[in-house]
């Protein structure tokens, strides 16, 4: 799509952001609301709704049996992968994955894979012969801002309401899959010179660059991105960190309570 | 169709295995406007099927080798997500999805008033989250409240319903297993109003009777389900945001 806006709409974001206002009348660090709903798709081992703003995303959890790589016979396998098909936005046409949403996945994935809340030698059924394959999938409904955020939660909240099939393959009982904590996204995107938190459709389009930060349950960091052109400051980093160990910390908490139900 | 005539479809009682009898349809239901991003949509709900269609435009149509110059064409794309069916689907298009996108996408040129927008695309995007039997008629379903949604003149609704046959019977709205091991599938497009057919495939074995009687079904269903997308539509207009 040719962008038409951004140079009328990096005016107004920039004299928005003199003011310290935002565009939809949040403040720098404020949120959009968040839903989260679980279990919600026939079919999906484990499943997610995330109605972010005007961002909605589904993720689903499906599971595979598969032969183990040769050099890791006892470890079973996570893929995590995200599509912005067409129905998500008029920006978004058909066609091969676009890079775009390979980094979306790819940054998702890391989150996920790097917290190690997913033991892969739990995974193993047949040492050598056999192993769990799990697989999620985002799949982008709607992109109204901030998609990376959106999919980071739906995809957790998958896996950790996800049910292992074994009867179905018939290596055993069904089980819940053994998750061990919760990585949590936090993203950040400048608009008007400054950074906000949970950028929203038009400030991703007439902003900058944009930062992903993913948080394990003790805080620590175990993915990090930096996305589009720009160029920031240690300062800023710290800045944006110690909001994202807020946001993380509620998010994590409103995940832990829908699992319960 | 399956076609393994040993399995059990139909109880003693006659009613079907999950307490249906032969002419009852799975509770739907339906949302309109449900995707900010999109110019128009819908959530159709069917038993266990899930699926959301999403309209943008009408636009330009790209690549301009598509453009018609007395009419609008109709994109549609019909998806099924990776999680939803049994066995996860590697993502993309495959040739039934082609299939049923091109067939969708005639029934849907065939209702809409296209001729208003000559030279223009509009996109109609069907997601299937979770599939049950008979996905493409929820996904057409979707799609016209979709289409109505996004304010694009049309000169009825189409409605997407099917029948079947299972242990020599004619059931309305086959479930998963009637369809996996029934004898046959009559899915069908059809204009609630003007009583016509916009959207007709089959595959199985029919006798004309039971192909009439199957026809009688589908057109009962498709006027429960019309109110039920009238109603959408009606609930959306009342809630009024955009």
């Amino acid at each position: 799509m040719v962008e038409l806006v951004p140079t009328l709409l990096r005016q107004e974001l920039e004299r928005l952001a003199a003011e310290n206002q935002r565009i939809d009348g949040r403040g720098q660090w404020d949120s959009r609301d968040v839903s989260l709903e679980v279990d919600c798709l026939y079919n999906a081992e484990g499943s997610a709704k995330v109605v972010w703003g005007d961002t909605i995303i589904y993720a689903g959890v499906k599971f595979e049996i598969r032969t183990p790589w040769p050099d890791r016979p006892t470890q079973g396998s996570l893929m995590c992968g995200a599509e912005l098909r067409p129905v998500a936005h008029r920006k978004y046409e058909p066609g091969p994955p676009s890079p775009e949403s390979i980094e979306l996945g790819r940054v998702v994935d890391r989150g996920i894979r790097e917290s190690g809340c997913i033991d892969m030698e739990k995974l193993c059924i047949v040492p050598g012969e056999k192993v769990w394959g799990v697989m999620i999938d985002i799949h982008v409904l709607s992109d109204g801002g901030n998609i990376f955020d959106a999919a980071g939660l739906a995809a957790i909240a998958a896996l950790r309401t996800a049910v292992v099939p074994a009867e179905r393959f018939d290596v055993g009982e069904d089980h819940r899959l053994l998750v061990n904590g919760s990585p949590i996204m936090a993203s950040f995107t400048r608009a008007g010179g400054r950074f906000v938190y949970d950028p929203s459709e038009e400030e991703e389009l007439g902003g900058d660059e944009r930062i992903h930060i993913t948080l394990g349950d003790e805080g620590h960091l175990h993915s990090l991105q930096k996305g589009l052109r720009g160029v920031f400051t240690p300062s800023e980093f710290a800045e944006i960190l110690a909001v994202a160990e807020q946001k993380c910390t509620k998010l994590r908490e409103m995940v832990a309570e829908k699992e319960g139900n | 169709m399956g076609g393994y005539g040993d399995v059990k479809l139909l109880r003693d009682d006659g009613k079907r295995l999950d307490g249906r009898t032969v002419d009852e349809m799975r509770p739907v239901s339906i949302e309109a406007g449900v995707l900010p991003a999109a110019d128009g949509s819908a959530m159709v709900t069917h038993g266990l099927n899930v699926a959301v269609a999403a309209v943008y435009g009408p636009m330009e149509a790209h690549p301009r080798k598509i453009q018609r110059q007395d009419r609008a064409v109709i994109d549609v794309r019909y998806n099924m997500a990776p999680f939803s069916t049994g066995d996860r689907i590697r993502p993309g298009f495959n040739r039934r999805s082609r299939e049923i996108s091109k067939v969708t996408a005639e029934a849907l040129e065939s209702v809409v008033l296209v001729e208003r927008y000559p030279r223009s695309k509009i996109r109609v995007e069907i997601e299937i989250l979770a599939a049950e039997a008979g996905t493409r008629c929820v996904g057409i379903t979707a799609a016209a409240v979709a289409l109505a949604d996004a304010g694009i003149p049309m000169r009825d609704m189409i409605v997407g319903v099917a029948s079947g046959k299972i242990e020599d019977t004619v059931v309305l709205d086959l479930d998963k297993a009637e369809d996996n091991y029934g004898q046959a599938d009559l899915p069908v497009g059809i204009l609630p109003n003007t009583g016509e057919i916009a959207f007709l495939q089959m595959d199985g074995d029919l006798s004309i009777e039971e192909f009439n009687l199957a026809m009688e079904y589908n057109f009962k269903a498709a006027s429960e389900i019309h109110e039920l997308m009238v109603d959408a539509l009606k609930r959306r207009y009342e809630r009024g945001d955009n």
